[in-house]
């Protein structure tokens, strides 16, 4: 029975166990080699070993700097052995004061030791079971510093163990910063200058991206770091090469990616456009394992959501249309997503790649089936793709509504979805709500208007801002039914709410939903006469409140248009107030205290409201004078759409702005006094 | 002459195959093979070998890693049986390595269970199986195939007679133990874990392959061990 020492049933060998505790160091060193030798390979042997509370007595052997250095390894290595078993394995170990403890040895062990190594060993094996406890290591300088020491002159092992946990660890702006001053750019590029093992290199690529990752400062520091005379992004671009591991060559570029996105390196750098961007698009081909090619669809999404130049380059690089629309077609909810991601994108911007990307690859099937997958992630990403898309006229025309992507789209919004979700989901409600778009009528019956109502209670001010808009598209040259309810619906309460919302975008679309239910002469009298009183206050409230020019400016187009009606523009001259202000503005105007173009914007508008007002010209001179009319308000909305992409949010939100404003002006002739239903 | 005329048309023919017999500017330095040759009993662990080959070949003194004497052992306690001398010297040497490579540590255990088979203890070797390995056996579809043959041999009155023979030849334990090795090697960031030989080898297989894929008629090698090749059949030619 000599043999069978090793595969030994815990229970049967409770001695040596007991040995644990004896004083005699020899018979501790003995009783650790065996029940090493006992958990290593065997998740059972781990459980059982942790059942039974050996753990608190390793961690003590382990900790005692007192003790023969060889008990501490041995029960280190134990550990280490341990935190490589099942998930509850580890949380156990967690709960016990494991990761502490070994970050506790890390302080004082020294550099270089097998202990050391060890500790690190066992470290990385509790940092790779999320979730990782990353508050067992603690932003302590010198803690850090001593680490990416090791991570610079350690042995392999200790170099690889340190970085992974660093990568791991680094999750925020704040660790992020801590890390670069403690040298890990340095210690990165260190890794991955001296011709790396994939072992080695991988978490270091890891550590680069999760450091460079939104943060510009970082990203700068990590473009000037060194190793030997080459800078770190030209490291990276030998990694991206053909000839190295595929996970080292994602690895390089998705750090190229976070650099670019961190506004390190330029979107015109050749480090951008001839290392990461074909890399990407040579990663997510038909040839490369799935796993790689959703990851290279993602982080390609990402690298090109923004910029327009990188969107035209991708959509021609190595089939990359084709290689996706295939990836759609992969199981793992990953590869969907990267792929629907990748989609968004690179159809952002440019009509003509949009086109490609339906006529081509018949993707509207895959996104409408998409919406309806289990995985919540794979929703999200095909509503993104459903998004991106939305902006083109001509699709929003034909393939949306031969797919009627309105209707699975309607139902996620209705089915309590997360906030980002809820958030896409609206924008492209905005954009499906156009006035030329086929599926307004559709939308309005499952109704529309009450969801985007409720939206625009909600605390986002992103979704308020989508709820208003959508409405806003909504009611430009819509019915008077269709005005009726959303007046009915919104409730004049909730508007007066929006038109003292902190976003003055939200309370730019209120006004401009007024306007667009002010239009047309006898639906301005019906509004009128049943709501004067409240459109009356909420254009003083404004004009009299501290609003910016264009808020303003909005306001006294809808005076415009109440001018317009037949009986309503008798409120007008009846309220001194408003004639006040108004005269209060010319003069303001003349003078010139606002900038240029408002002052110009204002004034025209309020030459435009006074004449509406006063002349009381019939009202076919009125209609007649449309091509005064459409020429004003199309000013007024080029002026407030100019503004509006002078100053984004997002560069996602800018690219909105500018393509709504393209289409504002294409449109702007045809115009009555209303606010465009812009694209979002 | 009048044999080189009559011979001509065929001359012609076979020109277009490599003739081993034939001396060609293709020249081999005797530097390379040693090299080869070195790096097969390095990487494979024939330390001694490695040193007298060294003496003889007149060759500089090989890059002998650090963990030879180890694997060097370890290759012999697997080869010789003493499984859990083994798997106690690979944790000793590279901890995490067992608990990353649950395979290779199932194969380990396969051994020791067929120890226990060819030691004719049909008792301890079942007791064994159902304490250890199968909890391999059912995480891993492979494993439990495995398992499932080598638990069969104790259905045979004459293990060595059975169907499932292999498992207890020689060469199963010595692919285990370059298995073994190569992980170990791999475990230290060596740059190949295999012999360059046998790459060499593998890349003529993988290009006669290649070439009945596409239905060519070439000269095959159909015995490594020996380099014997045979003349093609007629056919399509190169």
């Amino acid at each position: 029975m000599q043999q069978l020492t090793v595969f030994m049933d815990i229970e049967s060998s409770r001695s040596y166990i007991d040995e644990l505790y004896s004083p005699d160091a020899a018979k501790v060193v003995e009783a650790l080699v065996t029940l090493k030798n006992s958990v290593i390979g065997s998740n059972r042997q781990k459980s059982s070993v942790i059942q039974q509370g050996v753990v608190p007595r390793l961690l003590q052997l382990m900790s005692d700097e007192s003790l023969d250095p060889n008990i501490r390894l041995e029960a280190t290595i134990t550990i280490g052995s341990l935190a490589k078993g099942t998930a509850e394995n580890v949380s156990s170990l967690v709960e016990q004061g494991t990761a502490s403890a070994l970050v506790e040895l890390l302080k004082t062990s020294p550099i270089g030791t097998k202990l050391t190594e060890a500790g690190l060993c066992a470290l990385r094996s509790v940092f790779m079971h999320p979730p990782a406890p990353i508050a067992s290591l603690p932003a302590d300088m010198r803690l850090l510093t001593r680490l990416t020491q090791i991570a610079r002159e350690g042995s392999p092992t200790a170099r690889a163990c340190v970085v992974r946990i660093l990568s791991i660890w680094c999750c925020g702006a704040g660790e992020q910063e801590a890390l670069c001053a403690a040298n890990a750019c340095s210690a990165a590029a260190a890794l991955l200058g001296a011709t790396p093992a994939a072992s080695t290199a991988l978490p270091a690529l890891d550590l680069l991206a999760a450091m460079c990752f939104e943060n510009a400062n970082v990203s700068q520091i990590a473009l000037s770091t060194r190793y030997g005379d080459k800078p770190i992004p030209e490291l990276l671009t030998t990694l991206v090469c053909r000839d190295k591991p595929l996970a080292v060559a994602m690895g390089a570029a998705r750090c190229l990616t976070f650099m670019h996105r961190a506004g390190a390196l330029p979107a015109d750098d050749n480090r951008v456009v001839f290392g990461a961007l074909p890399c990407l698009a040579r990663l997510c081909t038909k040839e490369m394992p799935e796993d790689i090619r959703a990851s290279a669809a993602e982080t390609l999404a990402y690298l090109a959501e923004v910029d327009t130049s990188l969107q035209r380059l991708a959509a021609i690089s190595n089939h990359l249309m084709t290689s996706l629309a295939d990836i759609v077609n992969c199981q793992s909810p990953a590869a969907k997503q990267g792929a629907f991601k990748c989609f968004a994108s690179l159809g952002a911007n440019d009509e003509d790649i949009r086109k490609r990307i339906i006529e081509t690859h018949g993707l509207m099937v895959h996104v409408v089936n998409g919406m309806n997958n289990p995985e919540a992630s794979v929703r999200l990403a095909a509503v993104r793709c459903l998004h991106s898309l939305s902006r083109s006229v001509q699709q929003l025309r034909t393939t949306f509504q031969d797919h009627a992507v309105w209707k699975p789209l309607m139902q996620l919004l209705n089915d309590s979805p997360g906030t980002e979700l809820l958030t896409v989901g609206s924008s492209t409600l905005c954009n499906l709500l156009l006035e030329f778009s086929p599926a307004k009528e559709p939308m309005l019956d499952q109704g529309a208007v009450e969801m985007l109502c409720s939206l625009t209670k909600r605390p986002e001010a992103a979704l308020r801002l989508n709820g208003i808009w959508a409405l806003m598209n909504m009611a430009f040259q819509a019915e008077q039914k269709v005005k009726q309810r959303i007046l009915c619906c919104l409730g004049t309460e909730q508007m007066f709410r929006l038109l003292g919302d902190s976003d003055t975008q939200v309370i730019m679309k209120t006004l401009g939903l007024l306007r667009n239910l002010l239009s047309t002469r006898h639906h301005i009298d019906a509004i009128m006469s049943e709501y004067s009183s409240q459109v009356m206050q909420a254009v003083i409230v404004v004009l009299e409140g501290s609003y910016p020019a264009e808020v303003k400016e909005q306001a006294l187009c809808i005076l415009g248009n109440i001018g317009d009606g037949e009986k309503a523009k008798d409120l007008i001259m009846a309220n001194e107030d408003v004639l006040r202000k108004l005269v209060d503005y010319l003069v303001q105007a003349s003078e010139q205290s606002w900038g240029p173009t408002s002052t110009e914007y204002v004034s025209r508008a309020i030459q435009w409201a006074i004449d509406e007002a006063a002349e009381g010209a019939p009202g076919e001179q009125a209609a007649g004078g449309g091509a005064v009319r459409g020429g004003q308000p199309g000013v007024a909305r080029r002026g407030g759409r100019g503004r509006a992409a002078g100053a984004p949010r997002g560069p996602r939100r800018a690219a909105r702005a500018q393509a709504a404003a393209r289409k504002a002006r294409r449109r702007a002739s045809a115009r009555q006094s209303e606010d465009g239903s812009g694209s979002v | 002459m009048s044999f080189d005329l009559a011979n001509n048309g065929n001359d012609k023919e076979d020109r277009k195959y490599y003739d081993r017999n034939k001396g060609d500017d293709l020249q081999i330095s005797r530097t390379d093979m040693n090299m080869l040759i070195m790096n097969y009993l390095v990487t494979e662990g024939f330390k001694e070998a490695a040193l007298k080959f060294q003496q003889e070949a007149g060759l500089q003194e090989p890059a002998l890693c650090s963990s030879l004497d180890e694997r060097i052992m370890i290759r012999e306690a697997v080869q010789t049986g003493r499984i859990p001398d083994a798997i106690a010297m690979v944790n000793a040497l590279h901890p995490e390595l067992l608990d990353n490579d649950r395979y290779l540590y199932f194969h380990l255990q396969q051994l020791q269970l067929l120890e226990l088979i060819r030691g004719g203890r049909a008792e301890e070797a079942l007791a064994f199986a159902s304490a250890t390995l199968a909890e391999a056996g059912a995480n891993d579809r492979n494993a439990l195939t495995e398992l499932e043959r080598s638990l069969a041999l104790l259905a045979f009155p004459d293990p060595h007679a059975s169907p499932f023979a292999d498992l207890l030849l020689p060469s199963h334990s010595q692919k285990i133990a370059s298995e073994l090795n190569a992980a170990i090697l791999k475990m230290e960031n060596q740059e190949y874990t295999n012999p360059k030989l046998c790459s060499l080898l593998r890349m003529i297989l993988w290009s006669q392959n290649e070439l009945d894929k596409h239905n060519i008629k070439y000269p095959k090698m159909t015995d490594l061990a020996n380099a014997t090749i045979e003349k093609p059949k007629h056919g399509r030619r190169l």
